[in-house]
């Protein structure tokens, strides 16, 4: 049997191409990696994280059950359209096998099998299942023309705008499966066969259009089948699809352990090009819902990364919320990607930059327990105050850190793209922690916990944030608590929430003086008070803005205080906040110990 | 008669009721307090003459007891048209105009939290500092012998950071004469004010100003304090940058006193919306035009009188409310 | 140039000469951030700021010299901020002072 005419010679391009261009970009991307990125796959290969990393393949490159669980039709959209042409081409090689037993067959025939198989006596069954999996491909399709016309109703209220690329192998998509549906069709009209649906659609056709249009049309139907093809799979690897392929190797990499960091590197290449570009991370984008900012979210980002025309206002506009983050079906890292682009376009050297550091040292009072309250919290004083309080309350021996002003943390300069710079911040404040022989670092600002607990190399001195020391202190019973009548709604400050995983404690606290009401958004969904260090890019009119609309959602609780644990958060939601108070949890402890 | 509801007792009020009986135009005054005469209750004296508040309140109260003018105390307007309100108590009472006199708010600052007031017992504010005069407490909060005192001017005003952008007109000024009111009561003390520019617009003002340098001796510093802290020593240390010389400067200080600025009240928002009548960005309500329509809100029969419109002086106020009752009259006079 | 030294040296002039100077990049400046014409200068960036209590670096004295056009210098005292972002929630006018660091830095950064 010959499985070649001249019609599949789109296709074979098309595919051919698309498999170099994966394979090269992919060797190349790997062959970049640094050494102990290399070093981690090779140690990991043999582990069970690559039957780990095969399992979540399936469940997301196939099923994509995290758009599922954000949204089903949107799921179903995504699943129709990767497991059931993944079936169809599973299915269509046993079939394959099933008629012509094995021997090699070339890919073209597997593909356009319905075509070489019109002389082979029919298989009913093949015939019914391939048709079900068309039409399972096909609904998934309307969906997606749906969604491109009525993207409210898919429960989206924004969709991604697309690139040209993008736009052309998109259409190509949108017509692969129904020219496949026509093509076969007409196929089965010309020599029978086929099931429910290609084989009725073609009985009708051979009742009612003639025998030599027919094959006019069979020819054209097969060349454009394969022309869709092609031209899709040429198109691939410089649209959003690579996606398809790329979420592959990602899983097998992350399951390895390798991460994008401050730097970039060659892995990112890796996350960047597996945005699928479905535009989940637009709409909890407050940039986007409150503002009406809407190109610079991570879709956008990672588009004008991708095609290396990223420019410093779309990679500075971000709140690094990682509200989208949170949402991303693909599990992104699209905060540190974001840093490390800022890096590239914002770094510079900082040899000397801080050289009138040496020496400082502005801590006072001795201690096991440092305490480091941060520039803001210097800017909050009743903060300060009500630590000073359950500090004393505890008996417990604190140094100061930075009460009388000190050095800045260094996230500010990381999240702004001095990384440089924010190295020397790290380098004096451990040094000045060392120095001071603490054991346990408290900090009642989250942006100060996010270093201290990530970038800075700290062992044997633990760090906590306030809610988490104040939660033990009353679990231990050093601290007395009287619980009284007042009603709290707390606001879960990005850093501390979504950045660190801190959301219980500050709860428990709550908890144990008065009566917490949450708001509609919280915990891993808790809005962003629209004042984050890390965006450069906003005006203060833009900021309070967000503020408001936070604070409208935190009032709607009913609730007479608004407490949060971020002095930057509690001085934007102050200016927001209509009716209720807004206070730091250390705040309502201080208030609450009992005399 | 025509009767026609002022709302607001303060000097804005009382003065427009005045105005309106001698024009035999019954006036009705709503206050939501137990007595009259508004904030001016609570000052000890005026700048830059140092008249005894008390004395400006005694005189319109003795004229408004004398006239005979209705009063309804503890008494709130919950909504009004030209032609009725409705009070707190749930009566409604009908008029043939309105006047609104319900002043201003005192700037919290608290919100301010990095000055400390309301965290650190050295740290006052303007209204305070006269009330304590009028105690006779100032000496219980300054101490003894307090050696230096700092005078925080453009406490919510003029700062985008608490949502008040325009300036409150009076601090200024204010804190001249308290700074003055200080050096006197202790003469060994130095008094500092920290402000951003100094308007001195008013007759006598700028005199006071160059008595307050060259009489009080009294420095000007020009910075805004950034941050308030405790001292060992029961002191506050204070935070600013000197701008005319372009350092940080710090120093300790005895009592720290804020001028806090003339918010806009929060009701405005809900009457505009009632009524129609126009708010400007600062909240205050904004008058018809500001030269020949500065009392009429653009709304027939409803007027403004005082602070209402934008922070004012007393005499300023008192003034405007005289041009008030003379539109009210005006109006009633061609509608009948 | 081998010049003849008379006993003393042309200093760089004392006043700021904005017939001279040239206000090209200053304009650029204030067209990326309008706001900072706002300014009032009530210090209160400068009395917070982490590194001005450390070093001499003042904020407010740097960016009002750039917008008159000196830029000498200006480059290399921006560089001392550590962007903690104390002053951006301070400014009675709402500037976004840490946009201003970089975008002088950005502006600035061969002179």
């Amino acid at each position: 049997m010959n499985f070649f005419v001249p019609f599949c010679i789109p296709f074979i391009v098309g595919a051919v191409a698309m498999f170099i261009t994966l394979a090269w970009k992919w060797g190349l991307w790997l062959y970049r990696l640094p050494r102990a990125d290399k070093k981690r796959i090779v140690c990991g290969l043999p582990t069970r994280a690559t039957l780990d990393a095969a399992g979540e393949v399936v469940c997301e490159s196939l099923l994509h059950r995290r758009i599922f669980r954000v949204n089903p039709l949107l799921g179903y959209m995504h699943m129709s359209l990767a497991f059931g042409w993944f079936l169809l081409i599973a299915v269509g090689w046993a079939e394959t096998i099933a008629y012509v037993g094995f021997r090699w067959v070339p890919l073209q025939g597997h593909v356009f099998f319905r075509y070489f198989a019109t002389g082979l006596p029919h298989k009913p069954v093949f015939a019914f299942i391939m048709d079900l999996l068309l039409l399972f491909v096909l609904s998934g399709v309307a969906l997606a023309w749906g969604k491109r016309f009525f993207s409210k109703r898919m429960g989206m209220r924004r969709t991604t705008r697309h690139v040209l690329g993008d736009r052309i192998a998109l259409s190509a998509l949108w017509f692969i499966f129904p020219a496949r549906l026509i093509a076969e069709s007409t196929t089965c009209a010309l020599y029978e066969g086929g099931g429910f649906l290609t084989g009725t659609i073609g009985a009708w056709m051979g009742e009612h259009i003639s025998t030599m249009t027919l094959l006019t049309l069979e020819s054209v139907a097969w060349w454009f089948y394969s022309s869709c093809l092609g031209i899709f799979f040429v198109a691939l690897p410089f649209s959003r699809y690579m996606h398809i392929f790329t979420e592959i190797p990602l899983i097998f990499l992350r399951r390895y352990r390798l991460r994008s960091d401050e730097k970039e590197s060659s892995y990112d290449r890796f996350q960047v090009d597996a945005c699928s570009r479905c535009g989940i991370c637009i709409d909890p984008c407050q940039l986007q819902s409150v503002l009406g900012v809407d190109n610079v979210q991570s879709v956008y980002f990672l588009r004008d990364r991708r095609y290396g025309m990223l420019r410093a206002e779309v990679a500075d506009n971000c709140l690094l919320c990682g509200r989208c983050a949170q949402r991303c079906p693909v599990q992104i890292d699209l905060n540190t990607l974001r840093i490390n682009s800022r890096d590239r376009l914002h770094n510079i050297p900082a040899e000397r930059r801080y050289d009138y550091l040496k020496g400082v040292d502005r801590s006072s009072g001795t201690g096991k327990v440092g305490y480091f309250a941060g520039c803001m919290t210097l800017l909050t004083p009743r903060t300060l105050v009500a630590m000073e309080r359950i500090f004393h309350a505890a008996g417990e021996e604190v140094w100061w850190a930075d009460r009388d002003g000190s050095v800045c943390c260094g996230r500010p300069l990381k999240l702004a793209g001095e990384t440089d710079a924010a190295c020397k911040m790290r380098e004096y404040n451990t040094e000045l922690f060392r120095k001071h022989g603490i054991t346990t670092l408290v900090t009642s600002c989250p942006i100060c916990l996010k270093v201290f607990r990530e970038d800075y190399a700290l062992d044997g001195i633990e760090v906590l944030h306030h809610s988490q020391y104040i939660f033990r202190l009353i679990q231990s019973g050093r601290l007395a608590i009287e619980r009284g009548a007042g009603q709290f709604t707390y606001h879960d400050p990005c850093e501390l929430g979504r950045g660190s995983g801190i959301y219980d404690e500050p709860r428990a606290v709550i908890e144990a003086i008065g009566l917490l009401l949450e708001p509609v958004d919280t915990r891993e969904n808790a809005l962003c008070c629209g004042s984050s260090v890390a965006n450069t890019a906003i005006t203060d009119g833009q900021q309070l803005q967000i503020a408001r609309s936070v604070t409208a959602e935190l009032e709607a609780t009913g609730a007479g205080t608004i407490v949060t644990a971020c002095p930057l958060c509690k001085k934007a939601l102050g200016r927001g906040a209509v009716h209720a108070e807004v206070r730091d949890l250390s705040e309502i402890v201080a208030d609450a110990v009992s005399k | 008669m025509k009767r026609v509801i002022i709302i607001g007792g303060g000097p804005a009020g009382m003065q427009t009721a005045l105005c309106l009986v001698r024009r035999g135009i019954e006036p009705v005054i709503v206050e939501c307090e137990n007595e009259l005469g508004g904030k001016l209750r609570n000052w000890h004296v005026l700048f830059p003459t140092f008249t005894p508040a008390s004395d400006v309140l005694t005189e319109l109260r003795r004229k408004v007891r004398e006239n005979r003018i209705g009063v309804h105390l503890s008494t709130s307007v919950e909504t009004f048209t030209d032609r009725q309100a409705t009070l707190s108590d749930g009566r409604v009472l009908t008029c043939d105009a309105v006047v609104v006199a319900t002043g201003f708010t005192l700037f919290d600052a608290r919100i301010k939290e990095e000055y400390g007031y309301g965290i650190y017992d050295k740290v006052i504010t303007s209204a305070d500092l006269e009330r304590l005069f009028n105690e006779g407490r100032v000496v219980q909060a300054a101490g003894e012998h307090p050696r230096r005192i700092a005078f925080l001017h453009c406490v919510g005003s003029r700062d985008e950071k608490v949502c008040q952008q325009h300036c409150s007109r009076v601090c200024c000024v204010t804190g001249v004469k308290q700074a003055i009111e200080m050096r006197r009561l202790f003469p060994e003390a130095d008094v500092f004010n920290f402000y951003m520019d100094i308007r001195m617009f008013g007759p006598g003002y700028e005199e006071l100003y160059r008595e307050a340098q060259q009489r009080y001796g009294i420095h000007f510093v020009r910075g805004r304090i950034s941050e308030a802290a405790p001292t060992h020593d029961n002191r506050l240390q204070i935070k600013a940058e000197d701008t005319l010389t372009g350092r940080p400067l710090r120093m300790s200080v005895d009592l720290l006193v804020l001028l806090v600025g003339m918010r806009a009240n929060d009701q405005n928002a809900a009457w505009a919306a009632d009524n129609g009548l126009n708010q400007a960005p600062s909240g205050f309500l904004q008058p018809k035009d500001l030269f020949l329509g500065n009392v009429r809100s653009g709304v027939e029969g409803i007027f403004y009188a005082g602070t209402v419109t934008a922070p004012k002086t007393i005499g300023e106020t008192v003034n405007e409310a005289t041009a008030a009752a003379d539109a009210v009259a005006d109006y009633l006079t061609t509608k009948a | 140039m081998a010049a003849i030294h008379f006993g003393y040296t042309i200093s760089k002039p004392r006043a700021i000469d904005l017939d001279r100077n040239n206000l090209r990049k200053s304009d650029e400046i204030l067209r990326e951030m309008p706001e900072l014409q706002t300014c009032i200068g009530c210090g209160s960036c400068t009395a917070v700021c982490t590194a001005g209590n450390l070093t001499e670096f003042n904020f407010r004295k740097v960016h009002t010299l750039v917008r008159r056009g000196e830029y000498q210098g200006a480059y290399e005292e921006m560089n001392k901020c550590m962007l903690c972002g104390k002053c951006r929630l301070v400014c009675p006018r709402g500037i976004n002072t840490r946009g201003v660091v970089l975008l002088i830095k950005r502006k600035l950064g061969d002179f």
